[in-house]
């Protein structure tokens, strides 16, 4: 998990440029994150959610934050306030901006955090969701890496449990490499995984 | 040229250090201990910083005029306060927790759910499905919670001292009519209704909300899916029949069916039993559910169920020399429908309704009996949350009820025909009142008019619960029940009025990490219980409600998860004493259904290299009272101690293909449920005894279950 967090600070790198008030506030905040004051970084991501009532991404980084630190818990209730923290944002960020599949992915960390905690007691029903989350996302945005990653990741999941080979998704991992590394995003955009691809890359070359 | 500057800029931050205004205060919580890490700003802009480990901020902000100031964090409630700025300055803010969340005290005296939405879980969903002995009924898991007696050869819930009568069930907060299938004597019956459609479930064992009457020992309430996440076909392949379903979602609808075919005729062929079968027993049945989400905060939900059932045997009588003939078929058909939707201002409304009708031919010998129920409930009900702390509810329901029965005897070859209508009127009001995390209480009142016994019943419902350390909390509850006679009586006579309970239980729980334990003890007593004059209730017996009774006891549980990896089991113990002088009994007695101690022990183990989760249950109950017409006394003698082990495992051949096989009372214990003498002594002076068994005493199940879904993903573990 510490990885994921390492990759997904870097990876949100900034561009420096000319600053409007809500750039400075946001480079502020993935600095804070990169200085692993992930707290305080949450903390400004919510507050400039809340004055940004247009933009997406503060409140998505406010839900990855928590979701994130949920990983790994033994308290229930800790997780639980924690998820549900993660979910009110991510619930906001679906408001402004709908049918959105980088959201749509982070909702299926949010319930992988769960199936994580207890395989028993919520694995049966949240695990049908992420199916058909991962099922819209590639939908809707057939060539986003991270999509194709994350699908791929939780496919490769289910595969090992059952025994069988992650080698089919092997693929979908190999060609989200030459697409992170034509992409194009916007600023303060999520642009992680790139990464962790050539890692998975790497386990699927041994097992063949 | 030094002096000019000098003053340029200490003008220049004269002017800003007065556009600035200084925030500052401490944060902390109810105990007054400092918080440190919550977020503190203006809300609206990024003026803002967190707490130091003293509980204090300080920030400044260009901002002017009136502003709000935010304070949140995490477990507490969001503190806002707006001014204007210079009266923000120099605050002591002291953050409110939240209640709602996992920590906080739960009212749950008498109660366990199932299902992962519930705090305390005693259930987790796959466990209903897959409990060993449960054979994929609901109803039967519930057998293992502590409460519950084993009762196998009537396979209903027998709820701390209460006959199966006293348990009512609800979908969606509306009521079942005729929740079970029929079945003959000593042949367990079972739920109509399959466990996939539901999401959760609540069983209370006593001490239950002022929504709910008409039961004197028990409410059991189910919770349908409300949106399914994907399309799916399920194919059913098992040893006693088929099954088939589909769900479809387009837009803003979805509708699943469910359908099955039973038919034990092969089964009975290759593992005969004690009776001889005219007709083995075939049933049909067949569910659907269609959901509209008409916006985001509301959820229309029709679901009918139909269900027919049909068999003819002869079972072994001491009395009838040939055996007793004894052949059913019947049929129901329910439809429930239930509207929720959220409305602005934390008010919400729910209505639904539920009709029902069953129609039941029965022959016994040569006798006929035709019984035919209408029978229907309309709910609303409204709640209104004042603050996270204080909730009201409130609502109004009515029950009908018309039942019909037509009696041909045969030996005087004439025709019987009793009926009656049951309509009651009930309304109910509630508060759930948190005084802090770890003080809640739920206050009810619930009024009901009976048309048949033209009566008013009112039933006040207390609960209260404190917690009492991080991970141990203590609960009392306190309740008035009411419910009129069974159709049993009141096909037979108008003169008599509800039966009456009164619950009183005090719970200690203790969850950490996985393991939970509870004990509760409980006292319950009776009043107006009907009584009747003659061997059977019939027209000529004389009704009257002059029955009473108690039943105390203590029940524990005990589920860990923790200590041995992939290994889940609970332990239930009840200790239950009871009496009761009801129906035509000369005297008070235990009655036959209630054993003195009852155990369950259900385990569940995952072999991840096998891909098989195997389970066992064991269940246990000391010998049950009969009469035994050879010694002076009522019920004064005891069976033999009931013992039965099952076992089970299912086999994920893939993600979509699960191989299931379950096998009850492994052991082929031979248990005895109560005896049967014989009308006239014999030549001897004593009368002849035949033990009542269980009609097979293990049973085989193998089934095989392929779910084809768009993403192979999903399987029917929540089936089996």
């Amino acid at each position: 998990m510490k990885k994921i967090i390492t990759l997904l600070v870097l990876v949100s790198a900034i561009t420096i440029s000319a600053q409007t008030k809500y750039e400075k506030g946001m480079m502020k905040a993935f600095e804070l994150w990169g200085a692993k004051e992930s707290d305080k970084a949450a903390q400004l991501f919510e507050r400039i959610s809340k004055a940004e009532q247009n933009e997406w991404l503060p409140s998505y980084y406010v839900a990855t934050i928590e979701i994130l630190g949920s990983f790994g818990l033994k308290d229930e209730a800790k997780l639980n306030s924690k998820l549900k923290k993660a979910q009110e944002f991510l619930d906001e960020a679906k408001s402004i901006s709908p049918k959105n599949p980088e959201i749509m992915i982070n909702q299926a960390l949010l319930n992988t955090a769960y199936i994580a905690f207890d395989g028993q007691k919520y694995g049966m029903t949240l695990s049908v969701k992420n199916a058909a989350i991962y099922k819209e996302a590639l939908e809707l945005a057939p060539n986003n890496p991270r999509v194709i990653l994350s699908k791929a990741e939780w496919d490769m999941g289910s595969a090992e449990f059952f025994g069988q080979s992650i080698e089919p998704y092997c693929k979908d991992v190999e060609k989200t490499v030459p697409l992170f590394e034509k992409e194009k995003l916007p600023k303060f955009y999520p642009r992680g995984g790139i990464e962790r691809a050539k890692n998975i890359l790497k386990k699927c070359k041994k097992e063949n | 040229m030094k002096q000019p500057t000098l003053l340029f800029l200490l003008f220049l931050f004269t002017i800003t250090s007065f556009s600035q205004v200084e925030f500052s205060g401490k944060v902390i919580d109810h105990k007054g201990t400092p918080i440190e890490g919550a977020n503190v700003y203006l809300e609206g802009t990024y003026d803002g910083t967190s707490t130091d480990k003293n509980g204090n901020y300080n920030f400044s902000s260009s901002e002017t005029g009136t502003q709000t100031l935010v304070v949140s964090f995490i477990s507490f409630e969001t503190f806002y306060k707006t001014d204007i700025v210079n009266n923000l300055n120099n605050l002591n803010i002291k953050l409110r927790e939240d209640v709602n969340t996992l920590d906080a005290v739960v009212i749950n005296a008498g109660s366990f759910d199932a299902g992962n939405k519930a705090r305390a879980v005693a259930l987790k969903p796959l466990d209903i499905v897959t409990t060993a002995s449960a054979l994929g009924d609901a109803v039967g898991a519930l057998q293992t919670l502590p409460g519950t007696s084993a009762n196998d050869e009537d396979g209903r819930l027998f709820v701390r001292g209460g006959d199966a009568n006293e348990t009512q069930i609800f979908i969606d907060g509306i009521r079942v009519f005729n929740p079970f299938i029929p079945s003959a004597n000593n042949i367990p019956t079972r739920g109509r209704f399959s466990p996939f459609l539901f999401k959760g479930l609540s069983f209370s064992t006593g001490g239950y909300s002022a929504e709910y009457g008409q039961a004197l020992s028990s409410v059991l309430t189910f919770n349908t899916i409300d949106q399914p996440d994907q399309e799916k076909t399920e194919l059913q392949f098992m040893s006693v029949g088929l099954g088939a379903g589909n769900t479809q979602i387009w837009g803003k609808n979805s509708f699943s069916i469910n359908t099955s075919y039973i038919n034990l005729a092969p089964y009975q062929l290759a593992f005969p039993d004690r009776n001889e079968w005219n007709e083995p027993f075939e049933g049909a049945s067949g569910e659907m559910v269609y959901r509209y989400k008409p916006n985001e905060d509301g959820l229309i939900k029709l679901y009918g169920a139909f269900n027919y059932s049909n068999f003819d045997l002869i079972q072994d009588d001491i009395n009838f020399e040939n055996g007793f003939n004894f052949a059913l078929e019947n049929t129901n058909l329910y439809f429930n429908g239930s509207y929720k939707q959220r409305l602005g201002n934390r008010w919400s409304i729910s209505g639904g309704m539920s009709y029902t009708n069953e129609n039941t031919d029965i022959n016994l010998e040569e006798d006929k009996v035709n019984d035919v129920e209408n029978s229907a409930h309309f709910k609303v009900k409204a709640t209104k949350g004042f603050s996270n702390r204080f909730k009201l509810s409130f609502g109004s329901e009515y029950f009908i009820t018309n039942f019909r029965e037509d009696f041909f005897q045969n030996t005087s070859n004439s025709n019987f025909d009793y009926t009656f209508n049951n309509n009651i009127l009930g309304t109910f009001a509630e508060a759930d009142i948190f005084f802090s995390k770890k003080l809640a209480t739920k206050i009810g009142i619930r009024l009901e008019n009976s048309e048949v016994t033209n009566q008013f019943t009112v039933s006040p419902r207390v609960s209260i619960a404190y917690k009492a350390g991080k991970y141990s909390q203590f609960s009392l509850a306190y309740g008035q029940f009411y419910q009129n006679p069974s159709s049993e009586f009141l096909k037979f006579t108008n003169s008599l009025s509800a039966e009456n309970a009164s619950h009183y239980i005090a719970n200690y729980q203790y969850i950490k990490d996985r393991q939970q334990f509870r004990i509760e003890g409980y006292y319950k007593s009776y009043d107006d219980l009907v009584k009747f004059d003659g061997v059977v209730a019939s027209p000529l017996s004389n009704y009257t409600n002059t029955g009473e009774g108690y039943a105390k006891g203590v029940d524990l549980f005990w589920r860990d998860g923790k200590n041995i990896k992939n290994l889940e089991y609970w332990v239930s113990y009840s200790f239950l004493d009871t009496e009761r002088d009801y129906r035509n009994y000369p005297t008070k007695a235990t009655p036959n259904f209630a054993s003195k101690h009852n155990m369950s022990v259900v385990g569940k183990y995952w072999v991840n290299d096998w891909k098989t989760q195997l389970g066992i249950s064991y269940r246990f109950a000391t010998g049950r009272t009969y009469t035994n017409p050879n010694t002076t006394g009522f019920l004064n003698e005891k069976t033999k101690n009931y013992n039965s082990v099952s076992l089970n495992a299912a086999y994920l051949i893939s993600q979509q293909k699960i191989l299931y096989f379950s096998v009850n009372n492994v052991l082929g214990t031979q248990n005895v449920f109560g005896y049967n003498y014989r009308n006239q002594p014999n030549a001897n002076g004593t009368f002849d005894r035949q033990a009542l068994r269980p009609n097979a005493d293990q049973f085989f199940f193998i089934g095989f279950f392929w779910s084809i879904s768009d993403d192979n993903k999903s399987n029917q573990l929540n089936n089996l």
